[in-house]
């Protein structure tokens, strides 16, 4: 079964992506407003059309103060299910936060293969989920995916992820918060996802 | 001895130099003996020992200034006196030099002979064991002419030597601690890295290094047996080494040569690679379109290799080089994942996982009787770690960052370890090692 959050993406997405298929950004914000975008995606949707508010604590859209989740390259930022990305422009990467082709190997940046001091191409690294997996690992934490909030980033939608666990502290070391987790968790770290949608 | 050799006893003073110099020729000569003989035991024992001499040299410190109270191992013996009247001079002087140059034939006033003797085994080097124990001869041959100098009187020479005994005492305790302090800093110095030069895949057993070099795009292998000239074998790679028997795979397999005599031992063809040696058994990759096989052959029976499948994993995922000794077999497990490091006891079949990771790349062990080292790594840097089969303490004894310095396959042999550390961007390779 989808998690909540999922299903409301899922309409989310479908719903903007209609929508603006035939309308300029413009005039889709203008006859759409943040209602009919709530009614679909939440509150947190609409409230990605307000890009004054999308600055950063220390990435656009987070204005909160719990710390990344560990990455490989830093600056959290994953793909629809949770897997690291290359921060500066969303191509997959495995965990040593080499680019990797869809069948996990590791290649450079015109495609191909890496090759290792034998001369034979790499062999795959484990590509696996910040939350689900490096969380659990570096922290002994039982996390998951859980609350999210969108904001207008560099003129395209931004889903951040909250990284949710029953720890009473946050990565940063502080007392954690609820915020958009539920079950009893709280906000361990959190993630982002670039949707690519124009706002 | 300074007393036997005099012209008096001599029969002239012509007689006299030629029984000193036959007597330094026999001690000189049985000391290096000795020494090299030392050494070669150390160099086959292959452990680090410093620690344990330098505790030798504090005890023996402690001995000769009085405060513990030790019999030490000796023979209290002297050279027959009747050589020198049934054996020509040069005969019995040269036997006297031997007698007295072992050192173990007679008396040992001090303790300083057996820390030495413990020293040339913790170097493991005969020929500068050797050249050191000669020095000690050279001393035994410099004491039967030096006292007599400017003293007409033997025995006053002697007397003269006595009276400063307590000074050669207390020079010695000195050079004792000395000693001690050289040798606690020695394995600290020996651990820092040191490079080998171009090289990938490590191979080593006691002495012997093996290595692959590529070479445009070419690849060879090297077995480099400590103090002799390295043999290589080319269009091969891959190398493993036990004693006197190197494995390497090459276009139609694997092989096992006699490395000293080139003479093949024993071969297995097709789609086989990663060769690991703990003679008589040889364990490999063997590759098909789906899976992955590790296999153990049995070569007890040369005639008649029995093979065993370790384990199997989908083509598509990563089984390592394998590394056999002592009765286990280690390897690794990378997949898009988790990565693992395996470690099997043969004769039981027992399997435990060593580490596991589903964040990290743990990678290409390496294994001994007592230990086993494999690399961990992550997007920032790469670490060699070990592991003692006894303790599950995980230790770290090297570290590298930046894709420039990548840690690729390992070997290990006693408290050593090898690593190829290599660069992402070049694929170029250096053999490093670390004494840990």
């Amino acid at each position: 079964m989808r998690r909540p959050d999922e299903l409301v993406d899922g309409a989310a997405h479908a719903l903007s992506t209609r929508l603006a298929g035939g309308l300029t950004r413009r005039s889709f914000l203008g006859r759409m407003g943040g209602a009919v975008l709530a009614l679909t995606g939440g509150a947190a949707v609409a409230a990605a059309v307000r890009p004054e508010e999308g600055e950063a604590f220390h990435f656009c859209g987070h204005i909160w103060t719990t710390g990344s989740c560990p990455s490989p390259r830093g600056r959290p930022r994953i793909d629809r299910h949770g897997y690291p990305l290359r921060p500066g422009d969303g191509r997959p990467i495995d965990n040593l936060g080499r680019l990797v082709n869809a069948e996990g190997y590791a290649i450079d940046s015109a495609g191909e293969r890496l090759v290792g001091p034998d001369g034979e191409p790499l062999p795959r690294a484990p590509r696996t989920r910040l939350c689900e997996e490096w969380v659990n690992e570096r922290f002994g934490l039982n996390s998951h995916t859980q609350g999210s909030w969108y904001r207008c980033c560099g003129n395209q939608i931004r889903k951040l992820v909250d990284c949710c666990s029953r720890s009473r502290r946050r990565i940063n070391g502080d007392a954690s918060l609820v915020g958009y987790c539920w079950h009893g968790n709280r906000v361990f770290c959190v993630m982002y996802y670039d949707s690519g949608l124009s706002c | 001895m300074v007393e036997t050799f005099t012209p008096a006893v001599c029969g002239s003073r012509r007689r006299q130099r030629i029984a000193l110099a036959g007597f330094a020729l026999g001690a000189v000569a049985a000391s290096a003996l000795v020494g090299a003989s030392l050494g070669a035991v150390g160099a086959l024992l292959g452990t680090q020992l410093a620690f344990v001499v330098a505790a030798l040299a504090l005890l023996a410190a402690a001995r000769e200034a009085g405060i513990v109270r030790l019999p030490l191992p000796q023979l209290r013996r002297q050279v027959p006196e009747r050589w020198r009247s049934e054996l020509p001079l040069p005969v019995w002087s040269v036997g006297y030099g031997i007698g007295l140059g072992l050192g173990f034939l007679t008396f040992q006033p001090v303790a300083t002979f057996w820390v030495a003797c413990a020293a040339a085994v913790a170097l493991g080097k005969p020929l500068a064991a050797g050249l050191c124990f000669a020095a000690y001869g050279a001393g035994r041959a410099l004491m039967t002419a030096w006292p007599r100098h400017g003293q007409p009187d033997p025995t006053a020479a002697v007397e003269g030597l006595a009276r400063r005994r307590r000074l050669l005492l207390l020079g010695n305790v000195g050079a004792l601690l000395l000693c001690a302090g050289l040798l606690a800093a020695a394995p600290a110095a020996g651990a820092a890295v040191q490079t080998l030069g171009a090289g990938l895949d490590p191979a080593a057993a006691g002495t012997v290094l093996g290595r692959a070099r590529m070479d445009s795009g070419s690849s060879s292998v090297l077995v480099e047996p400590r103090d002799r000239t390295p043999i290589a074998v080319p269009g091969a790679a891959a190398p493993a080494v036990d004693g006197g028997f190197f494995a390497y795979e090459d276009g139609q397999g694997v092989k096992v040569i006699d490395w000293r005599t080139q003479d093949p031992v024993a071969r297995v063809d097709g789609q086989v690679a990663k060769p690991a040696l703990d003679w008589p058994l040889l364990a490999f990759v063997r590759s098909d379109s789906t899976y992955k096989r590790l296999v153990v052959a049995d070569y007890t029976n040369p005639a008649s290799p029995v093979e065993r499948v370790i384990t199997r994993i989908s083509a598509v995922n990563d089984l390592g080089r394998p590394s056999l000794a002592g009765g286990r077999i280690a390897w690794h497990r990378v997949t898009v994942t988790s990565s693992r490091i395996y470690a099997q006891v043969l004769a039981t079949g027992r399997r435990s996982v060593i580490a596991r990771s589903s964040v990290l790349v743990l990678a290409n062990p390496s294994i001994t009787s007592t230990r086993i080292v494999w690399v961990r790594q992550n997007s920032r840097s790469c670490a060699l770690l070990m592991r003692r089969w006894a303790s599950p303490a995980v230790k770290r004894i090297y570290r590298t960052t930046r894709t420039t310095r990548l840690l690729w396959t390992t070997a290990l042999t006693g408290r050593t370890a090898y690593v190829t550390r290599w660069s992402l961007g070049t694929a170029a390779s250096t053999l490093v090692r670390v004494n840990f």
